[in-house]
């Protein structure tokens, strides 16, 4: 009996001890307004105190729209690359930032100047109809995007990211490797911010809020 | 003397599933679900608590179910910062633990399903074990 309630002290102590952590981490995000530097060590947003600008690219949304720099601007963007044929990691990384949306837009500030990309690393099967079908499954208002091989090593290479597509002749589901990370682009369309797996829809919307505060309108 | 015979009867009928249920509690399952897909995709993943109640290590070696062409035991891992799936063809539960089947860890990947599949329905997939243990599981679909 006395180890089992040990344990529970112990368990106990961990939850107080995240939840004042968790407290602090915000109480001192609000307190020190405009420093960015108080966000730097955190486990679920990696954020660069000296935001990259993103180079132009070319790829398609699921509309067959021209989607390229341009359409980064003025918006936060969430990126994530992934695959439509992806039973795990891709549905459940998406459907936690479906829930993330959900929060951002109960928010006094609300959705509008956020956007959701899902970029397919495997133009070979997802086509624009395909990519539709699949990105609104999730949330209406995301975009599934694709381009070929050179434009997506481009973007994938500009934050850091990597994909494998090992199309072998004769093999209907051929494997799929991708960077598992969400990456956050700023309006002005610079690499702002990354969130490391494993992610959950609260911890990525309450940072996100309070960057967005911080930034406001400086990043736009 | 006449009630004799079928009372007794009804007894042993009664014996027989809790019998079962001993040789299968050595493996439970719970909370065994399927996550459901967005229309047009033929790939799904289906996820559990597996729980060994032996003293001694049981090895998941292969599921199937009628619910769909292929399913395979695979392992989502991460590997030089790249996402992948491995085969994990001799999963192994240790004594008295349990192993979970968990978005973005081990997971049944369930190909090709035979009906489309939705959120509130009930798919049962076999698990097998070393040794000859099979264990029915019905799986929820779940958003």
């Amino acid at each position: 009996m006395k180890t089992i309630s040990l344990k529970f002290g112990i368990k106990m102590t961990t939850v107080v001890l995240a939840a004042v952590l968790g407290g602090v981490w915000l109480a001192a995000t609000y307190r020190e307004n405009g420093s960015r530097a108080i966000l730097l060590p955190d486990r679920v947003m990696t954020l660069f105190p000296d935001p990259k600008p993103l180079t132009d690219f070319a790829f398609t949304d699921h509309e067959n729209r021209v989607f390229d720099l341009s359409r980064l601007k003025d918006k936060w963007s969430f990126l994530f690359f992934g695959y439509t044929h992806c039973p795990d990691i891709c549905p459940t990384t998406l459907a936690t930032l479906a829930r993330a949306r959900e929060n951002i837009a109960k928010s006094t500030v609300g959705a509008k100047d956020v956007q959701f990309v899902f970029i397919s690393v495997d133009p070979n099967r997802d086509t624009a109809g395909k990519l539709g079908q699949y990105v609104s499954y999730f949330d209406t208002a995301f975009l599934g995007v694709t381009g070929d091989n050179a434009q997506l090593g481009n973007l994938a290479g500009q934050l850091g990211a990597a994909y494998e597509v090992k199309i072998t002749p004769g093999m209907e589901n051929y494997p799929v490797y991708h960077t598992p990370a969400v990456f956050l682009v700023d309006p002005r369309a610079r690499y702002h911010a990354v969130f490391a797996p494993p992610l959950d829809a609260e911890g990525i919307s309450r940072r996100f809020k309070v960057l967005r505060n911080l930034e406001g309108p400086k990043a736009i | 003397m006449r009630w004799r015979h079928p009372v007794l009867v009804g007894l042993m009928l009664a014996l027989i599933p809790i019998a079962a249920v001993t040789a299968e509690a050595g493996i439970s399952v719970r909370d065994a679900w399927v996550r459901e897909t967005p229309p047009g995709v033929d790939m799904m993943a289906g996820y559990m608590v597996l729980q060994n109640n032996t003293s001694r290590s049981q090895v998941l070696v292969a599921a199937s179910s009628s619910g769909f062409e292929t399913v395979m035991i695979h392992r989502t891992i991460v590997k030089d910062g790249l996402a992948g799936m491995v085969h994990a063809s001799q999963t192994e539960l240790a004594p008295n633990a349990s192993l979970i089947f968990a978005p973005g860890g081990y997971h049944l990947m369930l190909m090709n399903p035979k009906r489309t599949l939705r959120a509130g329905d009930r798919v049962d997939i076999t698990l097998k074990f070393r040794g000859g243990l099979v264990l029915p599981v019905a799986y929820e679909v779940r958003k």
